[in-house]
């Protein structure tokens, strides 16, 4: 397994309870669907989960309850756990619902200098003789939402200026996207691939997070996809909606010295105690929430999520 | 002298020997004039290009010319000539027609796709040689023992891959080769398919290089192609030599096809009882002839992906009677595609929810998805060591040298010499790889070759340096010479299921194209290379097993239960209603040009007119806006005419033609090849000439299309008899017949409805028009002659059980295949004919007494009510035994 589950060091600073459900009603009955979904949250330095519950209605065939039963999950390269449910029997809504318990430390603080130039990052990443497996040389490969480009290139190229430490170089990428793109919710859509939404300077965390990540693989460095949750606090002097939340995404950077830098380009932060991190992977196509196969009926998906301090 | 079997005389043989014995023989008796088989076939050798190992004379082709002598000829091609003899030396010309005959009458094709916008594939006949490919025993059982070795090899490579990932993580694989290869497919990590075999069948492609040896030039490991088209070129060629095939003792193919399935089942949860399908693409993948071929060789279903479903991790076949559990599946599919849950979420061809199946052990999947990475030739300069770590062993076949220019140090070190070598492409096609055909360095122009140097160093990673090859040259039959053409031959070892590997004592051999070897490096059959059969002869005893059909028990025959898939059943159903369709739509048309020609001469036709528009209008034989024939019959004449050769906005001749071949294309396993061909002649034909007739702009274009339509519908008569008479009455065949008779009873009832309504049985033109609707012009005439009586008229066209064109006939024929069809669900199937008219039954007297007014209205209501109740039934019978075919998958994202 590429990145060990290790138990947190420390205990952690703060506690935060996540619920996130799905509804579909769909317009006409559903005959038979499948699904894949990638809900369950991981346990990592800064992370410590509890009493994660996963619910499914109606119950997908071959399950004796609602609940996931235990050994139908498989684990992906990267460590994340999968779930595939499917239904055979005639449906018209179904509703998937997750929730847990986060407790949260904050990350070692990045240094902007202690790194290397990113050109000899890059260059140690790519393929020599006799040289052992590092688990990020996959996240500088060309995926389906995040190819490798020129004009992310040369985007990138505007933050990782020649002989800049590579930590430095993430930093001012992810400001520059944060200065530079829209958050515009239907500018795009869950299948919009890095180079669109460069070329349209907007969209969604997603699309922030994927610029980021194109614009690093693109000159060869490392940098993976991360799905999750963030907190959000009400405008000032009302109360928070519940369910107002959304999933949120981001993106980690490869650092030899420091390890994956996680950065929020939405948000201009390095990750930190408001973050939740779900799954990660080369990109949104590999750890969507959830993603189905269905037949009959159209989908109308209905997304709530709760982010909440304890 | 081209074409004929070579003779003395002949000015081009280069032999000596030849004529040295011609005229020493001159002295001997008559009979022994005549030279033996091996001198001739010598005499008739052309030289080998210098550098290339040379099958025939078994031996490296030398830079000067030198003389061919009998004894220079390998000994295995000498005992071939031998046994074939004088006689069948001279018959070489018309065994080699004999041979493109026989692969024309199997349908043996390839597909091509078309280089032009149309995005269509055509088909090309097969290309296969009449001489074989020899390979002797011992030297085969060094290529034995080097693929078993590298099947081992690779599929305990993909174990470690998707498992403990040792060779990746040591670097003795490349990541960033295995991780960018499209089918390198991240979900099957962690997954162990049963009994731990990924592979169950790999090929390797092999030539003779010049030192003697095989060399493997590459691997197909995910969905080999070639098995099929392998057996085809056996059971052709080895019927053209058959005292050659005995006397080489040709090792037999047939034991190892059985060898595959019995290792398949073997790993299957239900044993010796499992149920086997192939996962075709379908009638557009270029190898869909053989995928079929092999289905029915093997006895096996042939299935696309929308005939299969996943329930609760199961596969099943949806089929006219119900789900029917599928236990292993030989595919054909591209790893990428096989799940577009887990893998292309656009992928149309594969199954969702197959490879959770595949995870939960309810589902062998030959070879298991995620093996095509395993294809990279970027890979070859790594299996070495690879082998080293895995096997504790060299590799016993030496494999071409290969550099990955992804490796900096590799292409630093050769991009000075990139004459030597042919450039790859690392991966295939995708959304995050770039495919192109590989390129001789060496052939390129200066301008071409810095391009290239461009994209390598863009993108070096996606391009693999590959020595050139020099393969050994086999003989092929030209123009009465054996010419040497480069051969690369294909060789399949199959899994037993229990942790060994047979090869199968044969292969696919590719010859080129050209004798100087062409422009295509990897000789293959896309870029027009063709097929040899390869006779592998062995010192071991003959297997004599086939899967060819035995002759069968009474048991087989009581047994025996042909499964038509819900997808066939639906296509089998709409050929049936198109055939019929584009029948009516032709004698409709011709019946209408020529009123409208007498209605121009005789006002008594013009009275036709408004039934004809009707009918026309009805059916689509012109547009909506067309104003009605009496009004404007020239305007209607040109249109009807227009409409003829329209396959896009009226439902016409061409377009009813173009639908019947759509239908017949989805269906080419279950129809016969003269069947097949008709279909498909008839609409190219009628459009082509329809289109030119018109493009004419001939004053009165009305004469041609009355031929053209004449031609069809003696077509249509063929095809019709073969659907009749040569097609098996399954279950398939009763809803072809169903679709038609649905299609027959609502034209025809409908029709003479429309003609009582009208009053048009008073006049003898109109009393006519309502035979020929009928198409019982001449039935009438036989029975009744002249006379124009209401009773006789429905009594033919109404009552009468013997004329199959009355709607007693096609009624009674309805209720019966349909109540047969539907056997299992009698109730259902009682239900839904219940409504279904009885014209046998109706009382004629009744029917022929007309109102105070002339009228005949209860007729009238009765044969409006056989329309309704043929279309009721229709929607019936769609709603119960088509309805998970129609609709399509919807992809979910959030």
């Amino acid at each position: 397994m590429s990145a060990p589950i290790t138990a947190p060091i420390t205990a952690p600073e703060r506690w935060l309870r996540v619920q996130h459900d799905t509804v579909y009603d769909y317009d006409s009955p559903v005959e038979l669907a499948h699904h894949l979904a990638c809900l369950s949250p991981r346990t990592t330095a800064q992370q410590q989960v509890r009493g994660w519950r996963l619910t499914v209605e109606p119950a997908p065939d071959g399950w004796p309850a609602a609940e996931v039963p235990p050994e139908l999950f498989s684990t992906d390269p990267w460590g994340n756990a999968r779930l595939v449910f499917s239904h055979a029997q005639v449906h018209e809504r179904l509703a998937v619902s997750s929730g847990f318990e986060v407790g949260l430390s904050a990350p070692p603080r990045i240094d902007p200098l202690a790194s290397p130039a990113w050109e000899s990052v890059a260059e140690s990443l790519r393929y020599q003789a006799g040289a052992v497996r590092s688990e990020a040389v996959e996240f500088t490969l060309a995926s389906e939402f995040v190819p490798r480009d020129a004009a992310l290139a040369a985007f990138g190229r505007q933050a990782f200026t020649p002989g800049r430490p590579l930590a430095e170089g993430a930093l001012a990428l992810m400001q520059l996207i944060y200065r530079q793109f829209a958050y515009k919710p239907l500018a795009t859509h869950v299948g919009t691939r890095a180079t669109e939404a460069l070329a349209l300077k907007r969209g969604v965390c997603q699309d922030f997070a994927h610029v980021m990540i194109g614009s690093c693989r693109s000159l060869g460095l490392a940098a993976r996809y991360v799905s999750g949750y963030l907190l959000t606090r009400a405008p000032e002097g009302k109360t928070k909606l519940v369910g107002a939340d959304a999933s949120h995404a981001w993106a980690a950077v490869w650092c030899p010295e420091q390890g994956w830098l996680a950065l929020d380009p939405t948000n201009n932060i390095p990750v930190g105690l408001d973050h939740v991190t779900l799954a990660w992977g080369r990109d949104y196509a590999d750890v969507a929430p959830l993603r189905g196969v269905i037949r009959g009926g159209q989908a109308h998906p209905k997304v709530a999520v709760t982010v909440e301090p304890l | 002298m081209p074409g004929g079997p070579p003779t003395g005389h002949d000015a081009h043989m280069s032999s000596s020997i030849f004529s040295a014995r011609a005229q020493q023989s001159s002295l001997l008796p008559e009979d022994e004039l005549l030279p033996d088989a091996v001198a001739l076939a010598a005499a008739a050798a052309l030289r080998g290009k210098p550098g290339h190992h040379d099958e025939l004379r078994g031996r490296l082709s030398p830079a000067a010319a030198a003389g061919t002598s009998a004894a220079e000829m390998s000994p295995l091609w000498q005992r071939f000539f031998q046994a074939t003899g004088v006689a069948g030396w001279q018959d070489l010309e018309a065994r080699a027609a004999r041979v493109q005959r026989r692969v024309q009458e199997d349908g043996a094709t390839y597909n091509v796709y078309s280089e032009g916008m149309s995005g269509e594939t055509s088909a090309r006949v097969w290309p296969l040689e009449l001489l074989p490919m020899l390979v002797d025993a011992d030297e085969w059982q060094g290529i034995e023992r080097g693929v078993i070795q590298r099947a081992h090899l690779l599929n305990k490579t993909l174990a470690d891959v998707y498992g403990e990932r040792r060779l990746l993580d040591a670097g003795l694989l490349p990541p960033s080769l295995v991780f960018a290869h499209p089918q390198y497919l991240r979900p099957m990590h962690g997954c162990q398919p049963p009994g731990g075999v990924h592979l169950h069948v790999v090929a390797f492609d092999l030539a003779r290089c010049e030192d003697g040896l095989w060399w493997v030039v590459g691997q197909r490991t995910q969905a080999p192609s070639g098995l099929g088209y392998m057996l085809e070129n056996r059971l052709i060629i080895a019927q053209q030599f058959p005292e050659a095939f005995r006397e080489l003792s040709v090792q037999r193919v047939g034991a190892s096809f059985q060898a595959l399935l019995q290792g398949l089942m073997r790993l299957s949860p239900e044993g010796e009882r499992s149920r086997v399908a192939l996962l075709t693409p379908g009638p557009h993948n270029e190898t869909y002839f053989e995928h079929a071929f092999l289905a029915r060789y093997l006895g096996i279903s042939l299935v696309e992906g929308g005939d299969l479903t996943v329930r609760d991790n199961r596969v099943f076949l949806k089929t006219l009677h119900g789900l029917e559990p599928v236990h292993v599946l030989l595919r054909r599919v591209d790893d990428d595609y096989l799940d577009p849950l887990e893998l292309r979420s656009d992928s149309t061809l594969g199954v969702p929810g197959l490879l959770q199946a595949l995870r939960a052990g309810g589902v062998v999947l030959a070879n298991a998805p995620g093996s095509g990475w395993l294809e990279s030739p970027g890979l070859a300069g790594f299996w070495p060591a690879v082998a080293r770590e895995l096997l504790g062993e060299e590799l016993l076949l030496p494999a071409t040298t290969a550099w990955w220019c992804g490796e900096d140090a590799a292409w630093r070190a050769h991009e000075d010499q990139l004459n030597d070598y042919v450039v790859a492409p690392t991966f295939p096609a995708s959304e995050t790889t770039q495919g192109f055909a590989p390129k001789a360095v060496a052939a390129l122009s200066a301008g071409e070759r810095a391009a290239l140097l461009a994209r390598i160093a863009a993108d070096p990673a996606a391009h693999t340096l590959q020595a050139r090859l020099r393969p050994s040259e086999t003989p092929v039959w030209r123009d009465g010479h054996l010419q040497p053409r480069d051969a690369v031959l294909r060789v399949f070892a199959v899994a037993d299921g229990a942790g060994s590997w047979h090869v199968m004592p044969g292969a696919l051999t590719r010859v080129a194209s050209r004798r100087d070897g062409g422009a295509d490096p990897w000789l293959s059959m896309r870029n027009g290379s063709a097929s040899a059969d390869t006779w592998v002869r062995t010192e071991d005893e003959i297997d004599t097993t086939s899967l060819l059909p035995k002759p069968l028990t009474a048991a087989d025959l009581t047994g025996a239960h042909w499964t038509v898939t819900s997808r066939s059943a639906e296509n089998l159903f709409w050929l049936g209603r198109y055939t019929e369709r584009a029948e009516n739509s032709v004698r409709l048309a011709k019946l209408s040009l020529e009123s409208l020609a007498t209605a121009a001469r005789d006002d008594r036709a013009a009275e036709l007119l408004p039934l004809l528009d009707e009918l026309a209008h009805r059916h689509g034989l012109v547009g909506e806006s067309v104003p009605e024939a009496e009004q404007a019959p020239r305007v209607f004449e040109r249109s009807l005419l227009h409409a003829l050769a329209d396959t896009k906005a009226s439902t016409s001749v061409a377009w009813n033609l173009r639908a019947l071949q759509s239908c017949g294309q989805t269906l080419r396993e279950r129809l016969s090849t003269e069947h097949w061909k008709l279909i498909h002649e008839v609409g190219d034909h009628f459009s082509q000439h329809m289109k030119a007739v018109l493009d004419k702009g001939a004053a009165d274009p009305r004469a041609d299309a009355l031929g053209l339509l004449a031609r069809a519908a003696t077509h249509l008569a063929a095809i019709t008899g073969a659907q009749t008479d040569r097609m098996t009455r399954d279950d398939g065949w009763r809803l072809l017949s169903v679709g038609r008779q649905v299609e027959r009873l609502d034209f025809l009832a409908h029709a003479l409805a429309a003609g009582f309504e009208r009053g048009l049985q008073r006049s003898d033109e109109g009393f006519m028009l309502l035979l020929g609707l009928f198409d019982s012009t001449m039935t009438y005439r036989a029975k009744f002659q002249a006379r124009r009586e209401v009773p006789p008229l429905l009594h033919l066209l109404v009552q009468d059980t013997d004329n199959p064109r009355s709607l007693a006939w096609v009624a009674r024929t309805l209720r019966g295949r349909f109540v047969k069809l539907a056997r299992h669900e009698l109730g259902w199937a009682a239900e839904v004919v219940a409504p279904l008219p009885q014209p046998d039954e109706w009382l004629l007297e009744r029917l022929c007494t007309p109102d105070a007014d002339g009228a005949y209205p209860e007729l009238v209501g009765l044969l409006h009510g056989c329309s309704e109740q043929a279309q009721a039934l229709s929607v019936a019978l769609g709603r119960k035994l088509f309805s998970h075919v129609g609709t399509h998958d919807q992809r979910v994202w959030q």
